[in-house]
């Protein structure tokens, strides 16, 4: 056995969170996005349970008399530009971005997946048609994209998932693809061909399973890249409709006010900014973790 | 055929440890041997033995961490190598003791010129010579090794394994060593090409008088390559001889069953018999002798305590309980 | 005189490369009895093992017939092919590569039995007490069935390999290199796992390996290859004794053996071994052999039976 064996019995999901313990930047960032989506997950109950009073009262309630208010003791992040409390807002935006953000990538993973996976197994002509399809897609930038798709479908939360998602595909096809052609040549998938299992089997119990790693990394840095682009398009005023919260649209309509008071500009972006290095602190732990050329 | 039979190097109870994460890896536990200049000592050992991590150790060039010297002397040529500033083992590297390594696809680098790679470690130990000088003792070293000279601008793609392995040769003996280390260099050869490969590293060694510290799994190519043998089990020595004190009086049970387990091209055998069981976890060694879980005739004393080395001829050690008795006998 | 089990007829394997076209597999013809071993031996590029692939199907023969218990299966569609490979099997070189890093020794195992469906995923208990009747028979203890492949050293991977071929109960298995990646005292477990499941099981074996020792030990008859094409194909024992071709008598004084008062004549050859890109016609061996003669390089030179079941292809013989 030599040094490189020696080591627990573990599995591979195990020996993976070891790892990634280790990084302390990685695991302060999943920490912060744990906490994230907690604060997602009550606000979501709350407004269950008070049937949207807390919701009606604190986060959209405006309060013209006290608009564009700095931060105090009342309200700890200041009034918006119509006397909204920023904190609450902020809280309740969490979920817009996390959620939709996390929705709209699993759609372009499952589509990505399907797609790269067929171009890599089968080659040739398919893979050809495929990625070059794919290709087009990724030659228009994803903003582009993404502001035309809503344009043409109407600006309802469920255009701008799919909106993003479609401009996420190509890189999620890529990145399968490419795993699919290292992985199809190996000797347990001739082993596997040899038992007479069919492609389908080859694909979904064989190959990808084997391929996670640069998925999950991805993955986790596509929620990055969708959160920011749910902002642009809010920001744009293509994505949330006021007086929802969300962290775009707050921005947007603080522009007319930046010199009246910085805490209705900085705070979302500030927002924005902390779960957007967050993930991607913890995507790129997360790829060292599972790199397994970084065995010692 | 060594031309004289001074002592050339000295291992003195080496003992290396690999320090992880989980747990501590005993690759080598005391192990003590000697060679002379000139000879070829054959290095016997299944994977993970520790027979690589020796052959590092001679060139510290084990990676600390997690690597650690526990303890133990290596005298070469008077001095002890373990003592030697890293600058000092620079000098040696390469110069008076070369190594050469399994597998010739990597140990190359595919964007130099095989006649400048030979050429780079001329010039690391002789700054005194010239562009010219340097470039002739590279292209004579490619002829020795076969290699027409015509080829040296050629780049280690444009070889074929057997030939890649030549160009390493080339590299570890352009500056006369006195001992080279040569891990599993045919290993990753095919047999015929093996053969061409191992007669020009004999033919070499004698013109230049170097030793050889020939570490392989292959008993074949030991018998027909070297002076001496070591064989090596989970750290440890457990024989040590002349080629004919191994393959003609095996004593360790090890050896025993190893020799048994080869299926043969001369005799008739109907069935093997293997050794049963593996190796221990070097993480996890038993307390006395290391083969005793697997050998046949293990007592209780085996268990206790590690033997010591019994000396039952004058070139022949084994390190087993059994041996004793040879010595009484013997 | 039982018909045998396995017939070659003159298969061909060609790849295009761009340097030209690889005639990995040129013309191979044997036939092999039900209950024996054939070895196939050479070096790299003799393409022993795509030919053992291409038997199989596993790349598609470019020319020439495969008859398995007398039905010619190189034509067959897919899924009559996949009723076939319960029946042919191969164990592979590599013992990590062949197995899936994600799945238990249970899982790989069970993986045959239910992609040929001989169990149904329903039927679990019937499975698991198969695979663990798979595990005994390949000396892996019970307590492993939920390890992964990479907790395990060599020997025991192969037993895993073993063990998966088994659980069809095929009745050929094609071994590629099966013993090669192992220490040598692990090499002779799996030898003798091999022999004695043979025995139990009349199992035929197409045993592929560069190590002559460990055919001579196990094979009836050898087949040596030599850049796609077989010079010598004889009974095991008359290979050793009298080997004709001068490329397996120089295979034969090559391979170390073990014994220090060994008297080597070694046939040392020049050269280097080439791929066979583009042939032409004439014998392949002759650039490197010490005999060579002008009428070596005119043509091919076919297999002639020289004595009882002993095949030559050499102008000399």
């Amino acid at each position: 056995m030599k040094t490189s064996d020696v080591r627990k019995q573990r599995t591979l999901a195990a020996e993976t969170w070891r790892r990634f313990r280790k990084n302390k930047l990685a695991l302060a960032g999943m920490i912060v996005l744990i906490t994230l989506v907690l604060i997602a997950l009550s606000t979501i109950v709350i407004d269950l349970v008070t049937d949207n009073a807390i919701y009606n009262n604190y986060v959209i309630k405006q309060n013209l008399r006290l608009r564009l208010q700095g931060p105090s003791k009342a309200h700890i992040f200041g009034l918006d530009e119509f006397g909204r409390d920023i904190l609450m807002r902020m809280i309740w935006a969490v979920r817009y971005s996390l959620f939709m953000g996390t929705i709209a990538i699993a759609l372009s993973t499952v589509v990505g997946v399907i797609l790269g996976s067929i171009a890599g197994y089968y080659g040739k002509v398919t893979d050809n048609i495929i990625m070059r399809f794919m290709d087009v897609l990724l030659a228009i930038p994803s903003m582009l994209l993404a502001t035309a798709i809503v344009a043409a479908l109407g600006t309802s939360l469920t255009n701008v998932l799919i909106a993003i998602a479609i401009s996420y595909v190509p890189t999620f096809a890529r990145t399968v693809r490419a795993s699919v052609l290292t992985i199809k040549d190996q000797e347990f998938i001739e082993a596997a061909r040899a038992m007479g299992a069919s492609d389908f089997r080859i694909i979904f119990k064989y190959i990808l399973p084997n391929s996670m790693a640069p998925l999950i990394v991805q993955s986790t840095l596509g929620v990055a890249g969708a959160i920011l682009s749910i902002a642009g398009l809010s920001f744009l005023g293509l994505g949330i409709q006021p007086p929802t919260p969300e962290w775009g649209s707050m921005l947007s309509s603080a522009r007319s006010y930046i010199r009246e008071g910085w805490h209705i500009t900085v705070i979302p972006g500030l927002g924005i900014m902390i779960t957007i290095l967050a993930l991607n602190v913890m995507g790129d732990g997360l790829r060292d973790a599972l790199d397994p050329r970084l065995k010692n | 055929m060594k031309t004289t039979t001074e002592e050339l190097i000295r291992i003195e109870n080496l003992t290396v440890q690999y320090e992880t994460d989980d747990a501590v890896v005993h690759a080598l536990n005391a192990v003590s041997l000697f060679m002379r200049k000139g000879e070829t000592l054959g290095l016997v050992g299944e994977t993970g033995a520790g027979k690589t991590t020796l052959a590092r150790s001679i060139l510290r060039l084990i990676p600390s961490p997690p690597g650690v010297i526990k303890s133990g002397k290596i005298f070469f040529d008077g001095m002890d190598l373990l003592s030697l500033s890293e600058n000092q083992m620079r000098a040696i590297r390469g110069n008076s003791i070369s190594m050469i390594f399994q597998d010739p696809m990597t140990s190359l680098n595919p964007v130099m010129s095989v006649g400048d790679q030979i050429m780079e470690v001329v010039e690391a130990h002789n700054k005194e010579l010239s562009k010219a000088e340097m470039e002739k003792q590279a292209l004579s070293m490619l002829e020795m090794v076969g290699i027409p000279s015509s080829r040296s601008h050629e780049y280690p793609h444009q070889f074929s394994g057997g030939m890649k392995q030549r160009v390493i040769i080339a590299i570890a003996l352009a500056c006369n060593p006195t001992l080279l280390i040569a891990d599993e260099p045919t290993t990753a050869l095919d047999v015929t090409i093996q053969a061409q490969v191992l007669d020009m590293i004999t033919a070499l060694k004698t013109r230049l008088n170097t030793a050889m510290l020939l570490i392989t799994h292959d008993l074949g190519v030991v018998a027909q390559n070297c002076d001496r043998v070591a064989i090596l089990y989970a750290g440890q020595i457990i024989e040590l001889g002349t080629l004919s004190d191994i393959f003609k009086r095996p004593t360790h049970p090890y050896t025993k069953g190893l020799l048994g387990s080869i299926p043969s091209l001369t005799k008739e055998v109907r069935r093997l018999s293997p050794i049963k069981g593996m190796m221990p976890d070097p993480t996890d060694l038993p307390p006395g002798c290391k083969f005793a879980p697997r050998c046949q005739f293990a007592t209780d004393i085996c268990r206790q305590a590690v033997p010591p080395s019994y000396q039952i001829s004058d070139t022949h050690q084994v390190r087993c309980v059994l041996a004793n008795a040879e010595v009484h006998n013997g | 005189m039982a018909e045998p089990l396995l017939k070659v007829e003159h298969l061909k394997k060609y790849f295009h490369t761009n340097q030209g076209t690889l005639h990995a597999v040129d013309d191979v013809s044997f036939t092999l009895n039900k209950g024996e071993t054939l070895g196939v031996v050479g070096e790299s590029g003799c393409g022993k093992s795509t030919l053992g692939r291409t038997i199989l199907r596993l790349h598609e023969p470019t020319d020439g017939k495969v008859f398995f218990e007398g039905k010619e299966i190189t034509t067959l569609g897919k899924l009559e092919m996949k009723n076939i490979r319960r029946d042919m099997q191969i164990i592979f070189q590599d013992p990590f590569a062949s197995l899936n890093p994600r799945m238990t020794i249970s899982e790989t195992i069970g993986e045959s039995l239910l992609i040929q469906k001989i169990y149904t995923r329903k039927q679990a208990d019937q499975l698991r007490k198969r695979v663990l009747e798979l595990m005994d028979f390949v000396g892996l203890s019970p307590r492993l069935v939920n390890s992964y492949p990479h907790e395990l050293d060599g020997g025991r991977r192969q037993r895993i390999g073993i063990a998966r071929t088994l659980a069809l109960d095929p009745k050929f298995i094609v071994c590629d290199e099966p013993v090669s990646a192992l220490d040598v005292s692990i090499q002779a477990q799996i030898l003798n796992l091999m022999q004695d499941l043979q025995d139990e099981f009349g199992l035929t074996y197409l045993f592929i390996t560069h190590d002559l020792s460990v055919v001579k030990h196990l094979s009836n008859t050898i087949a040596v290859m030599y850049l796609g094409q077989v010079v010598e194909h004889a009974p095991s024992l008359q290979l050793f004794e009298k080997p004709l071709h001068p490329y397996t008598q120089a295979l034969l004084s090559a391979i170390p053996v073990p014994d220090p008062d060994y008297e080597v004549n070694r046939v040392l050859l020049q050269g280097e071994l080439t791929s066979p890109v583009d042939p032409v016609p004439g014998c392949r061996f002759a650039k490197r052999c010490p005999y060579a003669c002008d009428a070596c390089r005119k043509a091919d030179i076919p297999l002639k039976e020289v004595a009882p079941g002993h095949f030559v292809a050499c102008t000399l013989v």
